[in-house]
């Protein structure tokens, strides 16, 4: 599904004193079935604008299309559910929504509100455990004895259950052990290899580096370039201003460059720069 | 060197749990140390900590603080010598400004007003915060919530540092900055440094990294030394350093010293290289 931002400003606590932008006009695209990042500092405006996508939150001016769907200004809390199940969030620290006896009824939470009958809302159940890489025997358990990476997969299971068309990532991988985090990573790439468009929020720049099609930057609410990461990672200007960090790899391709090394573009992956140190140092 | 903690078979396990969290497990940290505790989500580090500060009990085993063993009539003297800063900086406000804040510890210890101002003027400089003192500790970056969570720590006066996940949800310059000023207060005011940590390049700091894995101590060594085992890490729920896997991708061809280097190591190797082609 396509989004559209058109001219989006978000204003908290509009009319008043303390009024501030989380939005400033912000417009682009969202391309359907890409894995796009969205990056930027801490309190820049990220999770802001995500959170319109599903209308949790809503533009002050300016409207947002998602698939045929307009969001604006105007738009009704009334008959948001179709537009909530096409568009699955996963939160920052997503345990915190656990609230089942266990974890199959937690899983099975989403698809029932959503309208599926107790046996489908099972059966997804069933099959989202095993995607997320745990097996059948935690369904039984409650999601509060398990430990924190465990509790993390339960929840993002949970908004899988409702097979949503774009999943909406804030920060799905913090506190994870790295091993933790590639895995889902992982299944997050294979979601969006059957067809998923997938929106992830990060901090982590080797994830952008090795997993997004596209990535956006945010800075104080405004949007300050969006493209490929090779492409994006390569602007001069925004790392003299310090809006944005390197993936390691390209870092380190920069320092190289300090002395003899010549690199066109900065690679952004450990295997593209593995490739140009070979090539500029043998010939291979 | 002189021991800080001294831990002695401990075991721990949690109620109605089928396997022991902490597994007969024993550790000395010595004074002044930077210790890196480093194991996969649920490997037992976090326990370990509950352990140290007395949150929860040990079912056998000692724990000795500055040469103390710990017991529930003095676990509130052994705490005043631990200072603890959490993953989430947001959990950890409680004052309407930076500098109620920090005073929050010393109020809890009933230190009378006046030197109460003084210690937490002084606690902020240290963490380089001073100018922030009247601000709302909401409005600020995470890496400035840290650095007033260390100083309200520093402020009590603690001879250790248990650093949890601190620097996990911070951008990367908000846990550079974290980590060397935790370097430096390390060394200028003599403090031991317990980091649990997934981060393997916050672990390069440290002098010595003890991976943990089901409630045992599994590694014990020099961050060289942990760095060598190479893709053995990813058992232990750990990536291998960047240095690490770029030289694997570099193939055999180029002629690298063995084993670890570090990133300032591996650039100068290869402009060595890059010079007498």
């Amino acid at each position: 599904m396509e989004i559209t931002f058109d001219h989006v400003t978000h204003s908290y606590n509009p009319n008043s004193p303390t009024a501030n932008l989380g939005l400033d006009d912000v417009s682009f695209t969202i391309k359907d079935k890409l894995f796009t990042a969205i990056v930027g500092q801490t309190g820049s405006g990220k999770s802001t604008l995500v959170r319109h996508i599903n209308a949790l939150l809503k533009p002050t001016s300016g409207n947002i299309k998602v698939g045929e769907r307009v969001i604006t200004s105007e738009t009704n809390n009334k008959n948001l559910k179709p537009l909530r199940k096409q568009v699955g969030m996963v939160f920052q620290f997503p345990e915190n929504q656990l609230f089942e006896d266990t974890v199959e009824k937690d899983i099975m939470f989403g698809p029932m509100n959503f309208g599926a009958s107790e046996e489908e809302a099972r059966e997804s159940a069933h099959k989202m455990i095993k995607m997320v890489g745990l097996d059948e025997t935690y369904l039984t358990q409650s999601p509060f004895d398990l430990s924190g990476g465990q509790m993390r997969r339960v929840a993002i299971a949970g908004v899988l259950a409702s097979d949503p068309e774009t999943i909406i990532l804030d920060e799905p991988t913090a506190g994870l052990d790295p091993v933790g985090r590639k895995e889902i990573m992982e299944l997050f790439k294979g979601l969006q290899e059957e067809g998923k468009t997938i929106i992830l929020i990060t901090h982590n720049m080797d994830d952008v580096a090795d997993y997004a099609d596209e990535m956006a930057v945010i800075h104080r609410g405004k949007l300050i370039t969006e493209g490929l990461p090779k492409e994006v990672f390569n602007n001069q200007d925004l790392l003299k201003e310090d809006l944005l960090t390197l993936p390691k790899s390209a870092a380190f391709a920069k320092e190289l460059s300090k002395k003899g090394f010549q690199f066109d573009k900065l690679p952004i992956t450990i295997d593209e720069l593995g490739i140009e140190i070979k090539q500029q140092l043998n010939g291979d | 060197m002189e021991k800080i903690i001294s831990i002695k078979d401990l075991n721990y396990t949690y109620p109605d749990a089928k396997h022991p969290a902490i597994n007969n497990l024993s550790l000395d940290i010595y004074k002044n140390e930077w210790v890196s505790i480093v194991g996969k989500n649920g490997s037992g580090k976090s326990t370990l900590t509950k352990l140290i500060d007395g949150l929860i009990e040990a079912e056998s085993g000692t724990i000795a603080i500055d040469g103390q063993i710990i017991n529930e009539d003095n676990i509130w003297e052994a705490r005043t010598k631990i200072g603890i800063v959490f993953q989430n900086p947001d959990h950890q406000f409680v004052g309407a400004t930076v500098e109620d804040d920090v005073a929050f510890g010393l109020e809890n210890q009933g230190i009378p007003r006046d030197k109460m101002v003084t210690e937490v003027d002084e606690a902020l400089k240290l963490v380089k915060m001073s100018d922030f003192k009247k601000r709302d500790p909401q409005s600020l970056s995470g890496g400035q919530k840290q650095r007033v969570a260390i100083a309200g720590v520093l402020a009590t006066k603690p001879q250790i540092i248990i650093m949890d996940e601190s620097t996990s949800m911070l951008d990367p310059d908000g846990r550079r900055t974290v980590l060397n000023l935790v370097q430096q207060l390390r060394q200028e005011q003599d403090l031991t440094i317990i980091s649990i940590t997934h981060d393997i390049e916050e672990t390069e700091l440290s002098q010595r990294i003890v991976v943990i894995n089901d409630g045992k101590i599994v590694q014990d060594g020099k961050p060289v030394e942990i760095y060598d085992l190479g893709s053995n890490l990813r058992k232990f729920g750990l990536e291998e350093p960047f240095t690490n896997k770029l030289i694997s991708t570099l193939g055999d061809k180029l002629k690298l010293p063995e084993g670890y280097l570090n990133e300032e190591e591996l650039k100068q190797q290869l402009w060595k290289l890059h010079s007498i082609m």
